[in-house]
């Protein structure tokens, strides 16, 4: 995510349908086997399969944006992946998502003041 | 189809059951208590990150009410800023969400008594911690879907969605006000990462997560974010292939003690 504002996130159809569409992944997902579950039986197989599904997105997403690379630039350091592991290591310590997202800012605008 | 509020019509036990119901609302309300910071700082880290991203405040205000799913909500944005197709905006959402189709599954026995409808309505409402207040406590429960269950449910759903909410408008409004070089967006990959590295407790959930990583940072130059699928993918069987190892591996010490 960089701060800068871009185009798509302006286009307003284009969002609305987004927003539509997560809406219905919301219900969809949340109500599925409360309605189904009285004609299919959730298999332990998929069971345990959904369990991985959701950590490996959350990190699909956020790797990118912490350690950025591309054809023509290469690999590029990024401040934030020190104050992302700065955070990780206080959640391991605290189990507060409070305490780590508080010294992950912290840890960022320091580095930032640093390099700069 | 009985529906356990239908007690209800006994005019004479009217009192007693609204009585009944207000006190399982409030215990409901009570369970939740402990975790109203975490929901608040959820939700305005929320609603800082859909302004930051450049969503206008009218935009970000039907994305929280509408949508009510803080991590689905931080997944889709980046996509959206980068124009990402909406199949695979909706496609990774329903990933991220994949842990409330196990969450209904374990909800089903107390709901089935409604109407589809008012089940997609239980749905809306029951977010992460509805799940995590209410399962373990009536899990063992002889007799499921009682009008204390139900109303305990809704006394926890209500406030979660009413913190999360004020907490998320919130958030909206600072966001206009919060000057971009704070970077507070860089809050909100904070706030995912919140989320995974308590999932990362086994064997099996680690090997998943690294594999998924490596695989999205080799991606990344892929059009589309379609990195997101390929890591998924790899993460799920990643993940299972080291559970069944490791379940191999029992077996044998199993049998040679």
């Amino acid at each position: 995510m960089t701060p800068s504002v871009s185009p798509p996130a302006s286009d307003n159809l284009y969002v609305w349908l987004a927003i539509l569409l997560l809406a219905l992944c919301t219900v969809l997902t949340r109500s599925s086997f409360m309605v189904l579950g009285d004609k299919v039986p959730l298999p332990e197989g998929v069971r345990r399969a959904l369990r991985y599904a959701p950590a490996a997105a959350l990190v699909a997403i956020v790797v990118p944006d912490l350690l950025p690379w591309s054809l023509a630039t290469g690999p590029v350091f990024d401040i934030k992946i020190v104050a992302a592991a700065v955070a990780a290591a206080v959640m391991v310590l605290t189990r507060s998502t409070l305490a780590m997202i508080f010294t992950g800012m912290a840890a960022f605008w320091l580095l930032r003041w640093l390099v700069l | 189809m009985q529906n356990p509020d239908n007690h209800n019509k006994d005019g004479a036990h009217a009192g007693t059951v609204r009585d009944e119901q207000i006190a399982a609302f409030k215990e409901g309300v009570r369970a939740l208590a402990p975790a109203t910071p975490a929901i608040a700082v959820w939700g305005m880290v929320t609603g800082l990150a859909m302004v930051k991203v450049g969503l206008s405040q009218t935009l970000a205000l039907a994305m929280t009410l509408l949508v009510y799913a803080g991590s689905a909500q931080l997944t889709a944005l980046p996509l959206i800023m980068v124009g990402a197709p909406l199949w695979l905006i909706f496609a990774a959402s329903v990933v991220v969400n994949l842990r409330f189709v196990i969450f209904s599954a374990a909800f089903h026995p107390f709901f089935r008594h409604y109407s589809v409808l008012k089940r997609l309505l239980f749905g809306y409402f029951s977010g992460d911690l509805g799940f995590v207040v209410f399962i373990p406590r009536y899990a063992e429960a002889p007799v499921k879907g009682t009008r204390e269950q139900i109303w305990f449910f809704w006394g926890l759903s209500i406030t979660n969605w009413t913190i999360w909410q004020v907490s998320s408008i919130i958030g909206i409004f600072l966001g206009a006000i919060i000057p971009t070089e704070w970077s507070l967006e860089f809050a909100a990959v904070l706030a995912l990462m919140a989320i995974v590295v308590p999932m990362a407790t086994s064997r099996p959930m680690l090997a998943s997560i690294a594999a998924a990583s490596v695989v999205a940072w080799l991606a990344q130059p892929l059009p589309l974010r379609l990195g997101l699928v390929i890591a998924v993918v790899t993460g799920v069987v990643a993940g299972i292939t080291v559970e069944k190892a490791q379940e191999r591996k029992h077996a044998r010490v199993g049998g040679n003690s």
